[in-house]
């Protein structure tokens, strides 16, 4: 076993976890609000990355602009996919909602393959690409960066959802859509509300990550990740999205790190060791580490 | 609502239970069974392949309705489960066992890993079973991809050689379609009479209130198991024929998107119904078929264009249709086909 | 007459507007496109008419014995290639390049008189790397009695595989697994297999240790690889049974395999296991993302100078030097083909002429687009051959199986690439190791022989 190599381990799966938390964040944030369990939070998050890059690239805007004004012509594509694809099945079964989620990742994937096209890109750099070293370990700046830039995203959220009307409005729809309704929220505008903000952090996710390995289509599949980390937290919680990430994280690094027998290591362990973890953990605690328990009445 | 034809009445037990009612139904079931069997001799190996992969999709789906649309528990572990079937049947075949014995013996096998897998559902419910499932659906083909490579082919997995039964030999799409139809028409029975059993009725408590079907008597976990087990059946049959299908087996061929689909081919259709399956199968299989046909026409038309732009309306049209269909069908073509007999029947007297 | 002309014109103005709204990433000015356009347009239609007649005068009169062979094309007929891969899915960004490659080169050899006076008709499906897709697509073209075909994925073909040789059609393939091309059958894979790429690195690296060998890094006597690696049938093709064997051979030792998921953002926990196991040279059997996020997270740990770092030929690429950017500098790899750079070289002259003139996107420029370009020259030289032979009567799959393999040596595109196909041989083994040296690739060595490492 690599021992000494551990803190390393460590804290490279803290900084990963922290991209995995964010993307989780998304899911929770949907899933929360409407019950929709949204299979296009990666192709949002790659529609994201591409946007940044075509304004970056194609107008020849600094990145740092071409960020912002993608979160919001992602906001934009948050309300925009609510409005035309989810709105309408609102009292429909909720399988209905997940097989729209899916379709939708069809269509995105293809606009994106016709408005951006299908080849790798890189994106101007965020970050410099260079070490840092804390002691014996070392880091990539690049990813310890996007690390603070997503817990700060988080910051932001929980003061969201603590102290500003809109929040509280969410947080309120989310508890129970009739109860919200009949305080005079308007339900389906917090719908709206809450695939705009999904789509802003996936948005921030993917140029985080497309500055780490660049813009393509496949960063999608990365969300596969957060559905283990989702679980680990609960699918209603935020605080649960981040240590679910965070967890899910450390595991696949230290399970694909620690390992020193080549046998051992050539089966790829970390990749799986998450969901293994998540078996066990779902016999323990059947609903998660901070997802609800619903007690049911006859 | 079930509405009887005019003038067909219940005159004995037989008759009330009888799914085929009447002389005329008797007529254009055995018209519909003829015509499914004769299709070979007429229709092209495209027709004929594109059949043949509906008919394994509906076995498959036609499990995971049991599961999903009557015990009412998601699995996202159904392609997992047709890996086991496909692995069994390969494995079983290069063996010497004959693929004809192989094919209900990876059926089982397939059962009780899904068994395996659903003992979680003793505790665990909605959407974080799911997730139970879909750490099946992650495990099950990592397992085959790293574990006893030299049974199980590791990365680039394995190839079985086409069932023989006495001269012939089944590797054309014509000479696959029979044992796959066979099979479809079977499983289609079996399940609508599963259905109508009291396992069925049983499962279909569960779905609708678990805790009242535990206090009118139905021991839930072990229902549970059985539907678990009933699924992963269905999908290990479906992955034997996929592995005579497909020729060459390989983990990436039974990914989480294929379950996510499978799911997706039970909710188009309609959840918990018999005729769901089947309609649900054909229309999403159908719509890839006719879309992926798309660009290649478009090509013709731009050849200036690049080919990406325009393959890229595949998946666009793909994800519309479906989009339109949610939104205007949301309950599933089955439904659908209930409004439209029971319009018919109600003929000229629309309520 | 009119009617084509406004089509034509509505044409062009649905491309110029797609291409306006499509990205142009590099600097190349986009309004002189449109201009040449309406010039360029007319050659290539205009030109089938007067060099047609060219090829089907000069070769046949000699070939007397034979009960009089009909080697040029009936007026109106055709020939089709088929091909198919993923455009839309996984494997998008590396298979458009090579649709459009083919496109353009079966449009080039129309210009040139097509396949002995028949015009080349290109038929293409895509599989979005479905495996159920590729298998529809199959029987889709076969119903139409192919006489060979182009595939890219190794998946697909692996899984078509007895289907070909059950329905006699051969298959050119850039998925060059060792197990879709071995043991032999109507697979032909169009560079080395990966376990021979892996084999001619060894080859070169043994002689050449001290000059290529990592600044710093430990143990730096002998080379000590680790393979890091795709967790895919690709990525896990480059070691194997034989390779292991052959480097202990060679007395090279392989300190482990290491694996990552395709897309994963960090593979620092894997280059440290590797340095921990005591690798000084890192080998990749992946493509695009895979080669630049190793390159970029060595140089991001700061342990770049400790080793030395290299690929098989997909790595290669456009998008690798694209994504990893400047962490591409002093990355090896086995190369058997020619490359853009090699501007004086006629055939890709030629290919850089046709990609100019049908105004591909300079993220076209790729591999792909070059290599596809010569799979179509290499199917009509094997086509022509085939009807030298039996003529056109006698055209069918197996025929031209029979020429492929009866073929010792063909340079497609005046020798982009070289096919020394065989009776039990599948695969070239030519090639030649290339370095990144300012963005660009520089040969290192003159061409190699891969040593045979097929599975057995």
């Amino acid at each position: 076993m690599n021992w000494d190599l551990f803190p390393q381990f460590l804290a490279t799966g803290l900084l990963t976890g922290g991209i995995y938390s964010l993307i989780a964040l998304g899911l929770v944030l949907i899933y929360k609000s409407s019950r929709v369990f949204n299979f296009a939070q990666g192709h949002l998050l790659m529609v994201g990355a591409f946007t940044t890059w075509w304004f970056s690239e194609n107008l020849g805007w600094n990145v740092w602009l071409a960020f912002a004004v993608a979160i919001g012509v992602s906001a934009l594509i948050g309300l925009l996919v609510e409005r035309v694809a989810l709105r309408p099945l609102i009292g429909q079964p909720i399988l209905a909602t997940v097989m729209m989620t899916l379709a939708l990742a069809q269509t995105l994937q293809g606009a994106a393959i016709i408005v951006f096209g299908a080849y790798q890109r890189s994106l101007p750099a965020l970050f410099p690409i260079q070490p840092l070293v804390l002691g014996d370990v070392r880091l990539k700046l690049n990813l310890a960066l996007a690390f603070a830039l997503a817990m700060l995203g988080f910051v932001v959220f929980v003061f969201f959802f603590r102290f500003t009307r809109a929040g509280l409005a969410m947080r309120a729809a989310a508890e129970d859509h009739q109860l919200a309704q009949s305080v005079g929220l308007s339900v389906p505008r917090i719908f709206g509300m809450a695939w705009a903000i999904a789509s802003v952090v996936a948005t921030m996710c993917g140029v985080l990550l497309a500055n780490i390995s660049g813009v393509e289509l496949n960063l999608s599949i990365i969300a596969l990740k957060a559905f283990p980390a989702v679980l680990f937290g609960g699918l209603e919680s935020v605080p649960g999205a981040i240590v679910g990430g965070l967890t899910v994280g450390v595991i696949e690094s230290l399970v694909g790190g620690l390992p020193q027998d080549p046998a051992l290591r050539a089966l790829h362990l970390g990749d799986i060791a998450p969901y293994i973890f998540m078996l066990i953990v779902l016999w323990f605690r059947p609903d998660g580490l901070f997802g609800l328990k619903r007690i049911e009445r006859i | 609502m079930a509405l009887r034809l005019a003038g067909d009445f219940d005159t004995s037990y037989a008759h009330d239970m009888a799914i085929i009612r009447n002389r005329g139904q008797w007529g254009m079931t055995i018209a519909f069974l003829i015509g499914l069997f004769a299709l070979p001799f007429f229709a092209d190996g495209h027709v004929i392949g594109t059949l043949n992969l509906i008919g394994i999709s509906i076995i498959a789906v036609i499990g995971l309705n049991i599961l999903l649309g009557y015990t009412g528990q998601i699995s996202l572990g159904q392609a997992a489960f047709m890996a086991v079937g496909a692995y069994s049947a390969a494995v079983l075949v290069k063996a010497g066992v004959s693929f004809w014995l192989a094919l209900p013996i990876s059926g089982l096998v397939a059962g009780l890993v899904g068994l395996l897998f659903g003992l979680p559902s003793l505790r665990i419910k909605g959407f974080y079973l799911a997730m139970a499932t879909l750490s099946a659906q992650m495990i099950i083909p990592w397992f085959f991809r790293n574990v006893r490579t030299d049974i199980f082919g590791g990365m680039p997995g394995l190839t079985m050689q086409p069932p023989r039964l006495g001269e012939i030999v089944f590797n054309s799409q014509a000479t696959m379609y029979f044992p796959i139809m066979l099979t479809v028409v079977v499983c289609v029975i079996a399940a609508k009479n599963i259905a109508r059993t009291r396992l069925g009725r049983a499962l279909i408590a569960i779905r609708d209130n678990d805790l009242a079907a535990e206090v009118l008597g139905i021991a839930q976990f072990s229902h549970k198991l059985r539907a678990f087990f009933l699924s992963a059946l269905y999908a290990g049959l479906a992955g034997a024929l996929w592995a005579m299908y497909a020729r060459t087996i390989n983990p990436d061929q039974f990914s989480l998107l294929n379950s996510v689909w499978y799911l997706g081919m039970v909710i188009v259709g309609g959840m918990g119904s018999a005729l769901g399956p089947i309609l649900g199968a054909a229309f999403v299989r159908v719509l890839e078929e006719v879309t992926v046909q798309l660009a290649p026409v478009l090509s013709k038309l731009f050849p200036q264009l690049e080919a990406g732009l325009l393959a890229a309306l595949g998946p666009i049209t793909f994800g519309i249709a479906l989009m339109l269909f949610l939104v205007f069908e949301p309950r599933g073509l089955a439904h659908r086909w209930e409004l439209i007999k029971a319009a018919w029947r109600l003929r000229p007297f629309a309520h | 007459m009119k009617k084509i002309v406004v089509l034509i014109v509505l044409v062009m103005m649905a491309i110029i507007a797609l291409t306006a709204c499509a990205p142009a990433p590099t600097p190349t000015p986009v309004p002189p496109t449109p201009a040449p356009k309406p010039t360029d347009a007319p050659k290539p239609t205009t030109a089938p008419a007067t060099t047609a007649p060219q090829p089907t005068a000069a070769p046949k009169p000699t070939d007397v014995p034979k009960p009089a062979l009909r080697t040029k094309a009936n007026p109106g007929e055709k020939i089709t290639l088929y091909h198919f891969g993923d455009v839309t899915g996984p494997l998008a960004a590396i298979t458009t390049p090579l649709v459009s490659g083919f496109n353009d080169g079966a449009k080039y050899w129309n210009g040139k008189g097509g396949i002995r006076g028949a015009e080349i008709v290109v038929e293409w499906a895509d599989t979005a790397s479905k495996v159920e897709l590729a298998i529809a697509a199959y029987n889709r073209f076969r119903e139409k009695k192919p006489l060979i075909m182009q595939m890219y994925g190794s998946g697909e073909t692996e899984a078509l595989k007895d289907r070909l040789a059950e329905d006699k059609i051969p298959v050119l393939t850039a998925g060059v697994s060792s197990k879709g091309s071995y043991p032999p059958g109507y697979v032909f894979a169009v560079v080395p297999i990966y376990t021979d790429q892996f084999g001619l690195f060894l080859d070169w690296l043994v002689p050449n240790w001290d000059k290529v060998k990592p600044a710093k890094g430990q143990a730096l006597d002998s080379p000590k690889i680790a393979v890091v690696t795709w967790d895919s049938a690709y990525g896990r093709d480059a070691l194997t049974a034989e390779t292991r064997a052959y480097a202990e051979k060679k007395g090279v030792k392989i300190v482990g395999q290491e694996l990552f998921t395709p897309g994963a953002p960090d593979v620092t926990t894997q280059i440290l296991a590797a340095k921990k196991a005591g690798a000084n040279v890192i080998y990749t059997n992946s493509l695009a993302h895979g080669p630049a996020q190793i390159l970029k997270d060595a140089v991001s740990l700061g342990v770049r100078d400790e080793f030395m770092i290299a690929g098989s030929n997909w790595s290669l690429d456009l998008s690798m030097l694209a994504l990893a950017g400047a962490a591409s500098e002093g990355y090896y790899g086995v190369f058997p083909n020619l490359w853009w750079d090699d501007t004086t070289h006629p055939g890709v002259k030629i290919i850089q002429g046709e990609f100019t003139t049908n105004q591909r996107k300079p993220a076209e420029r790729s591999v792909g687009y070059l290599l596809s370009f010569t799979f179509v020259d290499a199917m009509k030289q094997y086509i022509e051959k085939t009807i030298d032979r039996v003529g056109f009567e006698g055209l069918t799959g197996a025929a031209v199986y029979e020429t492929i393999q009866a073929t010792p040596e063909l340079k497609p595109m005046e020798g982009i690439q070289s096919f020394d196909f065989g009776k039990d041989k599948r695969a070239p083994s030519k090639a030649r190791i290339v370095q990144v040296q300012k963005g660009k690739f520089i040969y290192l060595t003159d061409w190699m022989t891969a040593p045979d490492l097929k599975p057995k």
